[in-house]
């Protein structure tokens, strides 16, 4: 009993001490405008990148073909879904839904993809399904969503670790995603096998390894008292 | 009488939001008196979800969800209800908790066979004893004298960390740190066998 007492006691002295350490504080803001904003940045970081490596020669032509800009369009939404859910799951009560929000336009991309590499077999057969090397694709959408990853993961570090990771995971997906988005611009590799394993592939592996790191960076404060 | 009851549960929400609003405009006594009503709330959560545990391990957990709310104090919207909220991160810390407890419990088990061989020594003249007790002294084999030395303190003759650390004269961070890797490379010999 007198155990339970002090540790009742310890619990009061530690509200005491939290208590004297606050400080005002301004509400985390929506997490949707949250994402929306790091969209912004991203966006402009990619632009930059493709504006510093040069654009694809053949970029006004891609820009009028309905795959290109369907496929875009689904990358470039899943990248802000994906970024919208982490920071939804670093909010106490945050609506369920805004957590699965990846899944539509994340099966879209994929869908569309898939869709594209059954077209390249109907039209080139063998050759429309060859896969060549091309690790370059995992080196720029490392570094391209490389500067948004990382403010992305300071702003998922001001919430909190409910699920870290599943936050990190789809932290990763949300910036891997952005930079595949802005690679298409400079790097001509339209074949869809060769974007859904070389690209899409890199993008899953970044997010895995983030998310498998998820318990390690992101993690509650340890009692030290 | 229940139209009372819930309209009281309303007031209390209500005041709960009121408190949490001044919290976060800086408002330290405020603060002190919402983490006290969080505490009673929480310390009946915990009752209820983790019942096995002691009372001074349920108080762990309740301070444990104390210091998470404090680090998310941020994350709450005022416009969004209190309550929720608060049980979402209690629900996060109580599930840590549980895997943090069942782990424990599993190196613990992996354990016990260890030290009732040593305690029990004279008693367990069996060809089972003779078993464990090698199986024993090829897990620690593997060890660094320190990792040796904390096992032998913290496991087998139960010290707790401060006793260990005046007796052996390492710091209670190093014994934790031994500790830790000798369970994991024990219980990796153990098992393979």
């Amino acid at each position: 009993m007198t155990h339970g007492t002090n540790k009742i006691d310890e619990t009061d002295a530690l509200i005491a001490r939290l208590a004297q350490e606050t400080r005002p504080l301004r509400p985390l803001a929506n997490p949707v405008r949250r994402g929306f904003v790091w969209g912004v940045f991203a966006l402009f970081f990619g632009a930059l990148m493709v504006w510093a490596i040069g654009p694809r020669p053949d970029l006004p032509e891609r820009l009028t073909d309905a795959r290109f800009l369907l496929e875009q369009g689904a990358a470039l939404a899943t990248g802000l879904a994906a970024a919208v859910a982490a920071l939804a799951l670093t909010v106490p009560g945050a609506p369920p839904l805004l957590r699965v929000l990846p899944i539509a336009p994340g099966a879209v991309w994929i869908g569309t993809l898939s869709l594209g590499c059954l077209r390249d077999w109907w039209q080139f057969g063998a050759q429309g399904l060859r896969i060549t090397p091309d690790p370059a694709c995992f080196v720029y959408i490392a570094l391209i969503g490389s500067l948004p990853a990382l403010v992305l993961f300071g702003m998922v570090r001001r919430g909190a670790p409910l699920s870290p990771r599943w936050t990190l995971l789809l932290g990763a997906l949300a910036a891997a995603g952005f930079g595949n988005f802005a690679l298409r611009f400079f790097h001509m590799q339209d074949a869809a096998l060769m974007v859904l394993v070389w690209q899409v592939g890199s993008v899953a592996l970044l997010a895995c390894v983030a998310g498998l790191c998820g318990r390690r960076l992101f993690a509650w404060p340890v009692r030290t008292a | 009488m229940a139209a009372k009851s819930n309209q009281d549960t309303a007031q209390e929400r209500r005041a709960l939001e009121d408190l949490m609003r001044q919290a976060q405009a800086g408002d330290a006594r405020a603060y002190q008196l919402l983490l006290s009503e969080v505490a009673i709330r929480v310390r009946r959560l915990v009752s209820r979800r983790a019942p096995w545990l002691s009372p001074a391990d349920r108080e762990d957990v309740v301070q444990d969800i104390l210091l998470s709310v404090h680090q998310a104090r941020a994350t709450w919207d005022p416009a969004r209800p209190f309550l929720p909220w608060m049980v979402a991160i209690a629900r996060a810390r109580l599930a840590d908790n549980a895997r943090r407890y069942a782990r424990r419990a599993t190196i613990d088990l992996a354990l016990s066979d260890l030290a009732e061989t040593f305690c029990d020594l004279p008693t367990n003249y069996n060809s089972e004893s003779v078993v464990n007790l090698l199986t024993v002294r090829k897990a620690m084999k593997g060890l660094t004298p320190a990792e040796q030395q904390a096992v032998n303190l913290l496991r087998l003759r139960e010290m707790s960390l401060a006793e260990a650390s005046a007796a052996s004269g390492s710091s209670v961070a190093a014994l934790k740190v031994a500790i830790h890797r000798a369970m994991r490379k024990m219980k990796v010999t153990i098992w393979k066998d």
